[in-house]
């Protein structure tokens, strides 16, 4: 598989892997802060699982712009062990959860072979991150032990936030880069000059 | 000195633990491995203690909230025992309680496994362990050390953002609308520059004769040595004594089954 | 040169080769290449900035066009053996490059490591590694940096550690690309003693990219002219080519080496507006440190409306860091900079980038847009000009730069020489009081470097205060007054002329006469002022 990949690609994801290890991390204190919010209402444990979506982005964004086989899988694995190298609080279980969140985004792409990478197909990767993800959690967070009405919201409210942090907004932002032109050389770069090309034809 | 440990030897002393606590729900065994990783922290490394209680803090309360919420919201198999308090018409047993702490003690062992790891240890070396010891290609190890050296840019690149922006005439801005609008202005093209760097560092890798080969010299030889596998005996050994302790002593809970 | 005589050894053969950024049926950057680079022989690359040098310079080591997506047609051989049957990595291994911006060039965070990993490649024995580094660090000059960090490093001496990676590598066949551009006069002068000497012990074949090449004179064998049409105008010897095909070379608007040239000195031809008395920008006691480096030491002095400054001193000096502390994006641990004798930090951020423009050491520091027309007209913009203005404005600005073909590039992807350009015609939208230049004409061939004078100079003579930090001694020639920085202090402030008696002193900073006195006084003196 890593034959298939060109060095430029593999630094690509992993420069996504560090800006995003970064955003990761400042995530962290936005969940919090939404967390405390949110505990007068009873609500607490909803607060991570609305921004849940931005930790699967790299996935999603790596493979859009890249387009081959385990890009999904591997650009989050390697935002994972940035944001270990960084000092995460979740310590290097987050290695394993990176590893398994990318496993759910890259079966989407693979069901399809590789080959669409529509705005509904980014979509259902966030949420297939999202469930796997949540799989995981019930071990590793020890959620099992929760109410099962507050299983099945949380795991709602992050399919959502899946769909929608990384899905569209991982859509949006790669797009977004691409108009800059630093794309170029990547297949979705191509992608666009070949639209264009085929557009003024 | 674990700062001088393999650093692939000891990301499985440290990651295997995180999981195999993973397992259990009584406050008993977590509580005496953390016990344990405290006395490691203190014996066998240098980390000054402020430093480390600084670090530490966060874990705490992020502890504290997952326990909080288990309190609240067990569901029937660890909601066992009586009935403490109740509140918003949630009902509290003692066994939510116990499986609270029990929860806040797991993370605040992962917490305390992830400072041991990643204060004594160098992440390029890390990478070059992966490289030498688990057979990583060297494709992506160099790929992802690449990347990784953006960080210290990353800074350096921001402030020449700034700067550029400065001379250029976009005056510093206060206030949060000015903040949210400075980072909109500077995203794109943050990212856009890393993207640039990274193809740019691609083109140099490969100009200094890098093939991706498997067979290449090394300049920094990591090594295994006898050391080393005693660390890792020390961490996985205590693991199993706590969890057989935790058996004998009638307190062991995986999954809520009690053994 | 009697090289040439003996049958010559093909290193690098290339036919017919055509390269083209985009589709290829349009005008392609060259055409239909044919030449061929010998063993044991110095060829020197010539050719006016943009008419693709550099693009050529990484065909010839497979590093394009697959890096750039551009597209390429015809055959380039090395050793008899086609290129393209070479693994990525391992023709790089035998082709050795320095590439035109020395920023490009590092994948490692230390000095030591990024050395190391090029003996890697080359699976060195790991015990010598150390060693050997410490070698290569000490022939370039830099000795004892192994642990610095790369990114903290000023202009000369990341060019200094990309040089000392590329001699490691030990290569068949060199490539520089402008490797003395960012370096101080002596540091250049040992740099091409050093590349002479690897040459003679090893017999590799080097090709050589630069706009002024006296200095190289002596060893290149053989010179080649692309023109701007993508064409090889000339492959000759330098003597055939300088005397007999001069007007050719001056049509290209290339650098004819003084000893063949009867272009005038700078000094002369500049027209000539004395400063005014009023000072414009003052600097008192300044003092800056980094961590626990004191980069720069009490230094004061005036600028004056009007008043051409050149700031010269080795790699390393602080004068980078001088010029940034003037623009007010450093602040000084200690003393004051004044504008028209109010402190930097009192003014108003919009009023003060009005009277002060400031031009980076790397011109990609000045970019903040997409195309090159946004990017010069990004501050009329803020200025709210209306739509007309701005165009004709930018207009302008192409023409008089060069960059008219550039209208939509993106300002990163353009050639070393069109990024200094573009650089420096950012900050000329507006007559400032003061403008700042920090390496304002490298990597220029001689038309735009002629041309970037005078419009500089015309800013002068209606009264904006002008400041150089250079290491071209012809420029400093030319400036009204010259201030030298030895490590971080002012060793000097005064005119140039009494600068070029100081012989001590000029050896000291590491600097050299200007070509017009090196001339007059011929060989010896000059090499007496290296060592
Ligand atoms: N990556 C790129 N993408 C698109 N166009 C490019 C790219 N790099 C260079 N060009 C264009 O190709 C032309 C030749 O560039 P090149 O860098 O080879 O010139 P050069 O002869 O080395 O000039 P200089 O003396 O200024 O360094 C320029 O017009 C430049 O704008
Ligand atoms: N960002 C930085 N962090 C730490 N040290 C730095 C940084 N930038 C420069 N330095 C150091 O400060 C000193 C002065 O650097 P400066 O860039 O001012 O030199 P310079 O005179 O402009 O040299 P050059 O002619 O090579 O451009 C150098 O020793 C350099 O290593
Ligand atoms: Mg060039
Ligand atoms: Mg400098």
């Amino acid at each position: 598989m890593t034959n298939q990949w060109k060095l430029k690609e593999i630094v690509l994801m992993s420069i996504l892997g560090v800006v995003f290890g970064v955003i990761y991390l400042v995530f962290f204190l936005v969940g919090q802060g939404i967390r405390n919010i949110l505990v007068p209402f009873g609500l607490a444990p909803f607060g991570y699982e609305i921004i849940f979506g931005i930790w699967f982005i790299v996935s999603i964004m790596a493979a859009y712009i890249l387009r081959k086989p385990g890009v999904a899988f591997t650009a989050e694995l390697i935002a994972g062990v940035v944001e270990v190298l960084l000092g995460s609080a979740a310590g290097p279980g987050l290695i394993l959860a990176a590893a398994i969140q990318g496993l759910g985004a890259e079966a989407v792409f693979a069901a399809t072979k590789w080959k669409y990478y529509r705005l509904r197909i980014l979509v259902l990767s966030g949420v297939s991150a999202a469930v796997f993800s949540f799989v995981w959690n019930l071990f590793s967070a020890g959620n099992i032990a929760l109410a099962p009405w507050l299983i099945v919201s949380t795991l709602i409210v992050r399919m959502i936030s899946g769909a929608l942090l990384a899905g569209v907004l991982g859509k949006w932002l790669s797009d977004q880069l691409a108009k800059t032109g630093v794309l170029r050389g990547y297949a979705l770069g191509k992608e666009l000059k070949r639209k264009r090309k085929y557009g003024a034809a | 000195m674990i700062s001088s440990i393999n650093p692939s030897i000891k990301a499985f002393a440290v990651l295997i633990p995180g999981i195999m606590l993973g397992f259990t729900f009584d406050v008993f065994t977590p509580l005496l491995y953390f016990l344990f990783i405290l006395g490691i922290t203190f014996s066998m490394t240098d980390i000054p203690t402020l430093r480390w209680l600084k670090l530490f803090s966060p874990f705490v309360l992020i502890a504290l909230g997952f326990a909080w919420m288990t309190v609240l919201y067990a569901n029937q198999t660890f909601s066992y025992g009586e009935v403490v308090f109740s509140l918003w018409g949630l009902e509290v047993t003692t066994g939510s309680i116990q499986t609270g702490i029990s929860l806040a003690l797991r993370s605040l062992c992962f917490g305390a496994l992830s400072l041991l790891f990643i204060l004594t240890t160098d992440s390029t070396k890390l990478m070059l362990s992966f490289m030498q010891q688990c057979k990583l290609p060297p494709k992506i190890t160099y790929g992802i050390l690449a990347g990784y050296r953006f960080l210290p840019i990353f800074q350096h690149e921001l402030q020449v953002l700034k700067q550029a922006h400065r001379i250029r005439g976009v005056g510093r801005t206060k206030g949060i609308k000015g903040r949210l609008n400075q980072f909109r202005r500077y995203a794109i093209p943050l990212l856009a520059n890393g993207i640039r760097k990274a193809e740019r560092v691609a083109i140099a890798m490969e100009s200094k004769g890098f093939t991706g080969d498997k067979d290449r010299t090394h300049y920094h030889q990591m090594k295994v040595e006898k050391r080393d596998w005693l660390f890792f005996v020390l961490m996985i050994g205590m693991l199993a004594a706590v969890f057989i302790l935790s058996y004998y002593l009638g307190y062991l809970n995986i999954f809520g089954k009690r053994y | 040169m009697e090289q040439l005589n003996v049958q010559p050894k093909p290193v690098i053969e290339v036919r017919d080769y055509s390269f083209s950024y985009e589709e290829i049926d349009e005008q392609p950057l060259f055409n239909r290449l044919s030449f061929a680079l010998n063993e044991n022989e110095v060829t020197l690359l010539m050719g006016a900035s943009g008419a693709g040098k550099s693009s050529l310079a990484l065909c010839l080591n497979g590093l394009y066009p697959d890096a750039v997506e551009g597209t390429a047609t015809g055959d380039i051989y090395f050793h008899g053996r086609h290129i393209s049957e070479f693994e990525k990595g391992e023709l790089n291994q035998e082709i050795g490059i320095v590439f035109q911006d020395p920023e490009s060039q590092f994948c490692m965070i230390t000095v030591d490591d990024e050395l190391a990993f090029t003996l890697e490649n080359r699976k060195f024995p790991a015990s010598e590694i150390k060693g050997r580094i410490k070698e290569v660090l000490k022939a370039v000059g830099m000795e004892g940096f192994e642990q610095n960090k790369i990114h903290e490093l000023s202009g000369g001496q990341k060019q200094k550690i990309a040089l000392a990676a590329v001699l490691l590598l030990e290569p068949e066949m060199l490539i520089l690309d402008e490797p003395t551009a960012n370096l101080d006069p002596v540091s250049s002068l040992e740099f091409i003693e050093l590349v002479q000497e690897i040459q003679e012990e090893r017999g590799m074949s080097v090709l050589i990219i630069e706009h002024q090449a006296d200095d190289w004179l002596e060893l290149i064998d053989r010179v080649l002219v692309i023109g701007r049409d993508g064409q090889l105008l000339a492959d000759d010897t330098p003597e055939r080519l300088l005397t007999e095909q001069k007007q050719l070379l001056e049509q290209e608007g290339v650098f004819l080496p003084r000893a063949y040239s009867d272009a005038k000195d700078l000094r002369d031809v500049l027209p000539i507006a004395a400063p005014s008395e009023e000072s414009v920008l003052s600097v008192d006691g300044l003092a800056f440190s980094r961590k626990k480096q004191q980069v720069l030491e009490d230094v004061s002095m005036d600028i004056r409306g009007g008043e051409f400054v050149a700031i010269v001193g080795e790699n390393g000096a602080g004068k980078s860091t001088l010029l940034q502390l003037m623009a007010g994006l450093l602040t000084p641990s200690k003393g004051n900079v004044l504008l028209s004798g109010r402190k930097l930090e009192k003014w108003d951020e919009n009023e003060l980038r009005k009277r002060l423009g400031f031009v980076f050491q790397n011109p990609e520091h000045q970019f903040i847009t997409d195309t090159v027309y946004e990017e010069l007209t990004f501050g009329m913009r803020l200025n709210g000009y209306a739509e007309e203005e701005m165009e004709q404005a930018a207009g302008e600005l192409m023409r008089q730069f060069h960059l008219e073909k550039q209208h939509d590039s993106n300002p990163f992807s353009l050639s070393g020489g069109q990024k200094r350009r573009l650089s420096v015609a950012t900050v000329l939208d507006e007559t400032p009081d003061i403008l700042l230049f920090d390496e304002p004409t490298f990597g220029q061939d001689a038309a735009t470097t002629a041309e970037l004078m005078h419009y500089v100079m015309e800013l002068k003579s209606k009264g904006t205060a002008i400041v150089f930090v250079t290491h071209d001694m012809d420029i400093v020639d030319a400036a009204d007054r010259v201030s030298v920085l030895q490590h971080g202090k002012l060793a000097y402030d005064g005119s140039p002329e009494k600068l070029w008696e100081k012989e001590e002193l000029l050896q000291e900073a590491r600097l050299r006469l200007p070509a017009r006195m090196r001339l007059d006084r011929k060989e010896g003196v000059v090499y007496d002022l290296i060592h």
